[in-house]
C-alpha cells in the first residue's frame, strides 16, 4: 500500500517541495528511509515509531520503506518527522489519504510536534503553491505572517491526524502575529562626539555605501556600526522572508523580524564560516546570515588576507554559491559591509595624545593586509577619534528614530530615481581628476555619495553643495 | 615674453627700501614689482637638504601672510625660498648680479620664467647683457636687503654672502633672522653668530610669521588663503570647532577648498596647500 505526502527542505536560501513516500509491503516488519538522510532524519524511524505509539494507533508491523524525494537531494533535520508518520498512516490506511498538504515538524516520543527551523519554509511552500501547510502550534502564528500562507498549528500528532480527517480547508488557518521587535541595541544618541563619523555612517545608511571606520581603540567604531542597523529602514515582508529563510538553513530561527540582521564575525573566522559551507547539506555562511543586514567586519587588518579576499566575490554578486559534495548551493548575500581597523597595529598612529610605537614597515605592512580591491569598495572612510572629555559635553546628538526617518525618506527617494548630476556638478568632478584630486574611482564614488547626500538634503539634481560634501566626507586609510 | 622696464629712483614703482641706500640705483624690472612688503630669504649655495626645507617653508610661509619673497636666485637656499614662495602661487622678487637678461646659474632659467610668468619680479640694477661677475654679487645683496622690511638667513658659513646681506640688512635698520643650528656644524656657524650679534632666532615658520608682522604690520592674507588651517595641519574632525560650522556645512566647505587647491589632505588631516 502506498501514500505520499509533501514536505519541504530549505536548499540555498530558497525552499524546496520534498515528497515522501511511503510503502507499507508485506514482509517481515522492517523500518527502510532513503533519500540521502543524514543521521537525524534517519533517527526519524524511532522517534516516529514512538510518537505514533504513544498516540493510541498502531504502526504497521510490516516492512515501511520511506524515500524522501527527490533521492539525490542530501536531507536533513528533524523537521521530516510530521510527513514520515502521517505517510506511514495514510499507507496503512489507519487515516485517510491526505490531500496535498505541506507538513513540518519534529515529533517528541510521546507524540507532541516541535517547531523545526524549517516552519518558515513550510509557509513560503504554502504562499507559493496555494496549498495550506501544517506545522508545530509554537511556530505557526509567526510564520503565518509570511504574506499569503495558509498555516494551521497542531501540537501533537493526534491533533495533526484529527486536522486531516476533518480536512485542513474546513478550518481557518492561524492568525498571524509577529513576536515584538527586539530592542536594537543602543540607540545613536549615546555615541557622544564623532560627528563626522555619524554624518558618515548617516551617509552610508542612507546610500547603502560601504564604510571603513579607522582608528585608535576606544573611539567607539564599534558601537558606531552596531547601530547602523537601528538606523536602516525595516524589511520589507518580502525580504524578511528572505532573510528568515537563510538563517533557517542555517539552523537560526529569527521568525520574520523586520530588524537588519547584524554579523559581526571574528577574525579567526574560517573561510567557510565566512562564506558558506557545510558537509553534506550546504551551510550559509556569514555574509549570507548578513543578507539585507550589516556585515560588520570589526579588526579587518587582522582577518589573513585571503579570507578577507573572499567577501569580493559576494559583494560584488550578492549571493554567493556553495558547492559541497553532492550539492551546490546558492545563498543571497548582499549585506552592508562595515569595517573597522586601526590606523597601525599598536593602534595610536596619528592619535591626538599618544604616540604611536610602531615602526614605519610595521605599518605599512600592516595596511598590505587589506587588499586593494577590498578596499575599493568602500564608498566611505571615516576616522573615528578617541573622545576627549570636551566631545562628550554638548547638546544630545540625533537619535536613532530621527536618523533612521531621514535614511528612510532618502532611500526611498534613491530607489526611485538616481539624482541626475547637474553641470556645475560635472564640472567638478571633472576639474577634480584634471587636477589629480581624486582618481578616475574616486570620481565614480564622490558621485555615488554626493547623490546620496542629494537625496538626503531632498534634492532630485546633484547640486554644488552635494558634490563638496561628498569629497569632504572622502578619506583614506 | 616681454621687455625688462627701467625703473628710476623717485619714479612710480621704484622700490620704496631703496631710497635707503646712499645712492639709489635705477634698476632693470622684468615682470611685477608690485606694493606687498618684502621680506628676503637668504642662504649659502651649499646648504643641507634641513636648510632646503626650512627655506622653502619660510618662502611659503611669507607668500602665505601676503609679502613677497626676496632673493638672489642663487643655488641652495635662495632657489628654496623663490620656489617655497611659488608653490603658494605667492610673489617672488629675484634679484640678479648680471644683466637681467642673464639667468645665472643656467639650470635657474626654468625657475626664472616661473616667476615672471606667475606674477613675480626679476630686478637688476646692471644693464642687459652684463655677464654674472663674482664682484658683482655682495652689491646685488644690498639691494636686497634694502628692497626687503627683513632678512632672514637660513643658513650660512662665516664667509659668504648671506652674512654681507644681513650685515647690510642691519645698517639700513631691518631687523635680521637667522636660524639657529650646531655649533660644530660649518653652515649653522654663520647663523649662530649672527644670533650671538642681535639677530632674531627663528624658531619655526609659525615664529617668523609672528615676529615679522611685529615688524610689518599683521599678515594680510593668512586666513583668507589658509582658512585658519594653521601650518602643521588640523584633524578633519576638529574642522567645525574651528571654523563653527555645522559637520554639513564644515564638509561642504572642506571640499570646496580641496576643489580649489586651497587645501590638501594627508590622511585623515588637513594642511595648507
Amino acid at each position: 500500500m502506498y501514500a505520499a505526502t509533501t514536505s519541504v527542505a530549505l536548499v540555498g536560501g530558497d525552499v524546496r517541495g520534498v515528497e515522501v513516500q511511503v510503502h507499507v509491503g508485506r514482509q517481515a516488519e522492517q523500518f527502510k528511509l532513503s533519500g540521502l538522510p543524514d543521521t537525524a532524519v534517519r533517527e526519524a524511524k524511532d522517534r516516529v515509531r514512538a510518537a505514533v505509539a504513544s498516540s493510541g494507533i498502531t504502526f504497521p508491523n510490516r516492512t515501511v520503506t520511506v524515500n524522501l524525494a527527490p533521492a539525490h537531494l542530501p536531507k536533513s533535520g528533524t523537521d521530516f518527522d510530521l510527513a514520515i508518520a502521517i505517510g506511514v498512516l495514510a499507507a496503512s490506511r489507519e487515516i485517510p489519504l491526505p490531500g496535498r498538504v505541506v507538513m513540518v515538524g519534529e515529533l517528541a516520543l510521546d507524540g507532541s510536534v516541535r517547531s523545526g527551523s524549517s516552519s518558515i519554509g513550510a509557509a513560503v511552500l504554502s504562499a507559493r503553491s496555494g496549498i495550506s501547510c501544517v506545522v508545530a502550534r509554537s511556530a505557526a502564528t509567526e510564520v503565518a505572517a509570511v504574506p499569503g500562507s495558509r498555516v494551521h498549528g497542531v501540537s501533537s500528532l493526534t491533533e495533526a491526524v484529527a486536522l486531516l480527517r476533518e480536512g485542513v480547508d474546513q478550518r481557518p488557518p492561524a492568525g498571524a502575529e509577529r513576536g515584538p521587535e527586539p530592542e536594537p541595541p543602543g540607540d545613536l544618541a549615546e555615541v557622544r562626539g564623532q560627528p563626522m563619523a555619524r554624518r558618515a555612517i548617516e551617509v552610508a545608511a542612507a546610500g547603502g555605501h560601504h564604510v571603513l571606520l579607522h582608528g585608535p581603540p576606544g573611539g567607539g567604531k564599534t558601537m558606531l556600526a552596531r547601530r547602523l542597523p537601528g538606523i536602516l529602514p525595516p524589511l520589507r515582508d518580502e525580504e524578511a522572508v528572505e532573510v528568515a529563510l537563510v538563517h533557517a538553513a542555517a539552523g537560526l530561527n529569527r521568525g520574520l523580524s523586520r530588524s537588519r540582521p547584524f554579523r559581526a564575525p571574528h577574525h579567526t573566522a574560517s573561510r567557510a564560516a565566512l562564506v558558506g559551507g557545510g558537509s553534506g547539506v550546504a551551510v550559509p555562511g556569514e555574509v549570507s546570515l548578513a543578507h539585507r543586514g550589516v556585515l560588520f567586519v570589526d579588526e579587518m587588518a587582522e582577518f589573513p588576507r585571503s579570507n578577507l579576499d573572499t567577501l569580493r566575490q559576494p559583494l560584488e554578486d550578492g549571493l554567493v554559491t556553495v558547492a559541497r559534495r553532492g550539492i551546490t548551493a546558492t545563498f543571497p548575500s548582499s549585506f552592508h559591509l562595515v569595517g573597522a581597523t586601526n590606523p597601525c597595529p599598536c593602534g595610536y598612529l596619528g592619535d591626538r595624545r599618544k604616540p604611536c610605537e610602531c615602526r614605519p614597515a610595521v605599518v605599512a605592512r600592516y595596511r598590505q593586509r587589506v587588499s586593494g580591491p577590498l578596499l575599493d569598495r568602500f564608498d566611505l572612510v571615516v576616522k573615528v577619534d578617541r573622545l576627549e572629555a570636551s566631545d562628550v559635553a554638548g547638546p544630545e546628538p540625533d537619535s536613532t528614530r530621527e536618523v533612521r526617518e531621514r535614511v528612510v525618506a532618502a532611500r526611498s527617494a534613491l530607489d526611485e530615481e538616481t539624482p541626475a548630476l547637474s553641470g556645475q556638478a560635472e564640472g567638478q568632478l571633472a576639474a577634480a581628476l584634471e587636477s589629480s584630486l581624486l582618481t578616475a574611482r574616486g570620481v565614480d564614488r564622490v558621485a555615488r555619495v554626493a547623490a546620496t547626500v542629494c537625496a538626503l538634503d531632498g534634492g532630485s539634481v546633484v547640486a554644488e553643495e552635494h558634490v563638496a560634501e561628498a569629497i569632504g566626507l572622502r578619506g583614506e586609510w | 615674453m616681454n621687455e625688462p622696464d627701467l625703473v628710476t629712483p623717485g619714479s612710480d614703482g621704484y622700490p620704496v627700501g631703496l631710497h635707503d641706500l646712499e645712492v639709489p640705483p635705477p634698476i632693470w624690472v622684468l615682470g611685477v614689482l608690485g606694493p606687498a612688503p618684502g621680506v628676503a630669504v637668504v642662504g649659502t649655495r651649499r646648504c643641507t637638504r634641513y636648510g632646503l626645507d626650512l627655506a622653502a617653508s619660510f618662502g611659503a610661509a611669507i607668500s602665505r601672510a601676503g609679502w613677497s619673497t626676496v632673493s638672489g636666485l642663487a643655488r641652495g637656499v635662495d632657489t628654496a625660498a623663490h620656489r617655497g614662495c611659488l608653490r603658494l602661487s605667492g610673489h617672488a622678487v629675484a634679484v640678479l648680479g648680471s644683466g637681467i637678461d642673464h639667468c645665472y646659474p643656467r639650470e635657474n632659467k626654468p625657475l626664472y620664467d616661473r616667476i615672471v610668468a606667475d606674477g613675480g619680479a626679476i630686478v637688476s640694477e646692471y644693464p642687459p647683457g652684463t655677464p654674472p661677475d663674482r664682484w658683482r654679487f655682495p652689491a646685488r645683496n644690498r639691494l636686497i636687503a634694502a628692497m626687503s622690511a627683513a632678512v632672514v638667513v637660513v643658513e650660512a658659513a662665516v664667509t659668504g654672502g648671506a652674512l654681507i646681506t644681513a650685515r647690510l640688512g642691519a645698517e639700513l635698520g631691518r631687523p635680521v633672522f637667522a636660524v639657529p643650528g650646531d655649533v660644530d656644524r660649518e653652515m649653522s656657524e654663520g647663523c649662530n653668530r649672527l644670533i650671538r650679534d642681535g639677530a632674531h632666532p627663528v624658531l619655526g615658520s609659525a615664529d617668523l610669521i609672528e615676529e615679522l608682522s611685529l615688524v610689518i604690520g599683521p599678515p594680510a592674507r593668512v586666513t583668507d588663503t589658509a582658512h585658519g588651517i594653521p601650518a602643521e595641519g588640523v584633524a578633519v574632525s576638529e574642522l567645525p570647532e574651528l571654523w563653527s560650522l555645522t559637520v554639513t556645512e564644515t564638509l561642504v566647505k572642506l571640499g570646496r577648498l580641496e576643489l580649489e587647491g586651497k587645501v590638501r589632505r594627508l590622511g585623515d588631516f588637513v594642511l595648507p596647500p
